[in-house]
């Protein structure tokens, strides 16, 4: 499957809950329709916290991926 | 007086600023390190008194001194700010334009109101962040005879994270004393997927909320208002109406932080988690609600922060080692009903517990400000 180039990438490493979803939140804000937004987080509470939000805001999770010593989470703005 | 005398310059004069000068003059003699304050308020408030003030339930005269009379003697006050910063060369110039060295420059400039960041705040809603916001406030609960509030917070971070919740608490209180309780509807809107930040407290303190049948609305970020329509939309999709809206403005670190260069955007400075350094600069500190630390911004934040930062410069200054360092500790007593508090301990690697309410936590909330004039603020305690 070809993967999808991230229009943004936040590099929230190191950061706590709530920093890594505001992050995300505040690049989800200045972005336009169509953009895919990139996190990366040590946090665990970000990888519930993260796709839930993308969910009730209705926008897309484009994934949920484990790499080397931290997680990406992608989304695609939608609305 | 030795010619090696050294200058400690605290750019700052809210709680971490009056704080850290007091300590360092207790721990420190004056005629080795002169301490300087620079800042322009002419009052210092007791925030946390905002979550009581609106209700009558304190008198907002207890929650006021002037700023000059908190400093020790020995600190020497400069009813100034600071417009810049020279890192290299060890100086900061004032507003009135004379240019101050420095040996140790610690730099405690709080954060603002950005209320600019979200169009129609200042028509549509109330807080109770300040003195003259909780006044107001209180001359409108005065005029309120039931209806719907929704109160929550417009951004993350804020100032005193549970202060939302503490005055939710205290506003139930108030209209069951009013006799309007029943004629009241109040919604609780909060970002996260949860009512407060840390996990096992939202759980606790969820189940006071629903108890008292408090409407609960997660991830709930404000995105914009309609004074003239009395609606409060979501970036969720979400949209309330109300007759009465208490939002938390949205906080950002002080404009001259960013204009600097020493922090980006959001104007809270990156410092060194352990040792509270700004970038390579040893002598070069930021504490309390300037900083962009994951903990809360909060004056016992300030407290613990400038305890460490205070032993450290004297030690220095003294010629002693000194090993010790800030491990994220916070300690704050929040209030969860008419009657009871809990006490939240918290540290980079230990979060909270909220196990159980008291009626002594909150006779220990109900003497803070008492305890924060006379011992706190003084660098007694």
């Amino acid at each position: 499957m070809e993967e999808i180039k991230p229009t943004r990438v936040i590099d929230a490493r190191g950061s706590f809950c709530p920093g890594p979803l505001m992050e995300m939140i505040k690049a989800y804000k200045q972005g336009k329709v169509g953009d895919v937004i990139s996190i990366y987080s040590t946090d665990t509470g970000t990888k519930k916290d993260a796709p839930e939000w993308i969910k009730k805001s209705g926008n897309e999770l484009i994934g949920v991926y484990d790499r080397k010593g931290y997680f990406e989470i992608v989304m695609r703005k939608t609305k | 007086m030795p010619l090696n005398r050294k200058r400690a310059i605290i750019v700052g004069d809210g709680a971490a600023g009056t704080i850290l000068a007091n300590k360092l003059r207790f721990h420190s003699d004056p005629s080795e390190i002169e301490i300087v304050v620079f800042g322009k308020s002419e009052n210092h408030y007791f925030k946390p008194d905002g979550v009581q003030i609106p209700f009558g339930f304190k008198d907002y005269r207890n929650s006021v001194k002037p700023t000059q009379s908190l400093f020790n003697y020995g600190i020497q006050f400069i009813k100034s700010g600071i417009k810049e910063f020279d890192l290299d060369n060890s100086t900061v110039k004032c507003e009135k334009d004379n240019t101050f060295r420095y040996d140790y420059l610690i730099i405690a400039t709080g954060d603002r109101f950005s209320t600019e960041d979200l169009p129609g705040y200042e028509k549509a809603a109330s807080h109770f962040y300040s003195l003259e916001a909780s006044l107001d406030l209180k001359r409108k609960l005065s005029a309120f005879r039931g209806g719907k509030i929704v109160i929550g917070q417009a951004s993350i971070p804020i100032q005193c994270p549970p202060a939302p919740y503490e005055f939710t608490f205290q506003l139930i209180q108030y209209l069951k004393l009013r006799g309007i309780r029943d004629k009241t509807e109040i919604h609780y809107v909060y970002p996260l997927n949860r009512v407060f930040t840390i996990p096992n407290v939202s759980d606790f303190v969820e189940k006071l909320m629903e108890e008292q049948g408090v409407i609960i609305h997660k991830m709930f970020n404000v995105d914009s208002l309609d004074p003239a329509g009395k609606k409060v939309n979501s970036l969720e999709g979400e949209t309330l109406d109300y007759d009465l809206l208490i939002l938390v403005p949205p906080h950002s670190g002080q404009k001259v932080i960013t204009e600097s260069g020493l922090a980006d955007q959001s104007g809270y400075i990156s410092v060194d988690r352990h040792h509270l350094n700004y970038k390579d600069y040893d002598n070069v500190f930021a504490i309390g609600d300037a900083t962009d630390l994951p903990i809360s911004k909060a004056g016992a934040t300030a407290h613990f922060q400038s305890e460490y930062l205070a032993n450290r410069i004297a030690n220095e200054v003294n010629g002693n080692a000194f090993f010790d360092s800030y491990n994220g500790e916070v300690a704050c007593t929040t209030i969860t009903s008419g009657t009871q508090a809990i006490t939240l301990f918290f540290s980079y690697d230990k979060p909270p517990r909220a196990n159980f309410q008291s009626k002594s936590d909150y006779f220990l909330k109900w003497t803070s400000s008492d305890t924060y004039f006379s011992a706190m603020l003084r660098g007694i305690m």
